[in-house]
């Protein structure tokens, strides 16, 4: 238990780091969506590019709140030291994804960038969290 | 270090008008042995992430602050400094409060910390978030939406878990009463077994 005591602070920051930063860039997209337009661009194609990344966006938020719900409910705390596999995984894989986004903000990368970020780092702990839940829950059995 | 003990005594005063089920004679159900614990888990678990939250939210505030310094109103320049100052002590008594109420089941820290939060952190972090004229940056906007939900969150539980301790101490007290009135009893079978004697 000694080791896990580090470990539940570190996953709950860098979950909150890359949390602020989702929200963050729900108010400050619009350089990115101009950097993935012609220099040239109607307000139709900037629509349709926003409404893209918006919609990212939201399915981050989304599987935000499976990953919040699976950490405050503590199925994927209470075990051995396999389980530091699935913490370590998750915390590189915020911490990564704040990194990325900070990139993503300062040096304006294009809007379609962010669903590489949102792959590796979103939609991976959010599908180790829910097989985590159907462990517990469904096949009733101890996390590892 | 504890609050001092006038404060104390307004304080438990106030919980047990706010708090108690006072237009019940009885429990409203079946209570466990007066010994049942009545920390609240749910407000704990908020409370230590908080603790580590708070650092986040005030090194944010005071770089946004930094940047958007030269181009804010003078008024709101030193509505914003005193904003922060007050935030960052008020929230220190906060938590020190809730830990205290909470852990040791203590009603007067615990109604402190709850009159704390409603009263002056929601009101002050709302301002922040909502004020027009504070020219506020996203990220701001992000970390105190994170601040409100936390604050939120914890007016409620430390709401529900002030209710269950108050009418848990209630039920303590008149629990007391029968003991006294047993006891007594008990003396006065005493003294009338002697008079029979005599």
């Amino acid at each position: 238990m000694g080791r896990v005591s580090g470990l539940v602070p570190s996953r709950f920051l860098t979950l909150l780091a890359h949390l602020v930063i989702v929200i963050t860039l729900f108010w400050s997209r619009d350089s990115n969506i101009q950097a993935c337009l012609p220099l040239t661009f109607t307000p139709e194609e900037y629509e349709k590019q926003d409404v893209q990344l918006v919609a990212a966006l939201s399915v981050t938020l989304g599987l935000f709140a499976v990953e919040l719900a699976g950490f405050f409910s503590g199925v994927s705390m209470f075990n051995s030291t396999q389980s530091l596999i699935w913490c370590a995984q998750a915390i590189g894989a915020h911490c990564s994804a704040s990194v990325a986004l900070s990139f993503f903000i300062f040096e304006r990368w294009e809007c379609t960038t962010y669903w590489y970020i949102f792959v590796f780092c979103s939609a991976l702990p959010a599908v180790t969290e829910m097989a985590l839940f159907v462990t517990v829950f469904g096949l009733k059995k101890k996390p590892l | 270090m504890e609050l001092p003990d006038p404060v104390r005594q307004r304080l438990g005063n106030f919980s047990r008008s706010v708090f108690s089920d006072s237009n019940r004679t009885g429990p409203e159900y079946t209570e466990g042995p007066d010994d049942e614990m009545v920390s609240s888990l749910a407000l704990q678990m908020s409370l230590y992430f908080n603790t580590y939250f708070f650092p986040l939210w005030w090194v944010s505030s005071v770089m946004m602050l930094h940047i958007k310094y030269p181009i804010l109103p003078d008024y709101y320049k030193f509505i914003v400094v005193t904003i922060i100052i007050l935030v960052t002590l008020i929230e220190v008594i906060r938590l020190y409060l809730g830990y205290m109420g909470n852990l040791q089941e203590k009603v007067p820290e615990l109604a402190g910390f709850w009159l704390l939060s409603l009263l002056l952190q929601l009101p002050l972090i709302l301002f922040l978030l909502f004020n027009e004229g504070l020219k506020s940056l996203p990220m701001e906007k992000a970390i105190h939406i994170i601040f409100t939900l936390f604050l939120t969150f914890q007016v409620v539980a430390a709401f529900l878990a002030l209710k269950r301790m108050v009418n848990q101490l209630a039920t303590r007290f008149h629990l007391q009463d029968f003991d006294r009135l047993s006891a007594n009893r008990g003396d006065a079978r005493r003294m009338r077994s002697c008079i029979e004697e005599i």
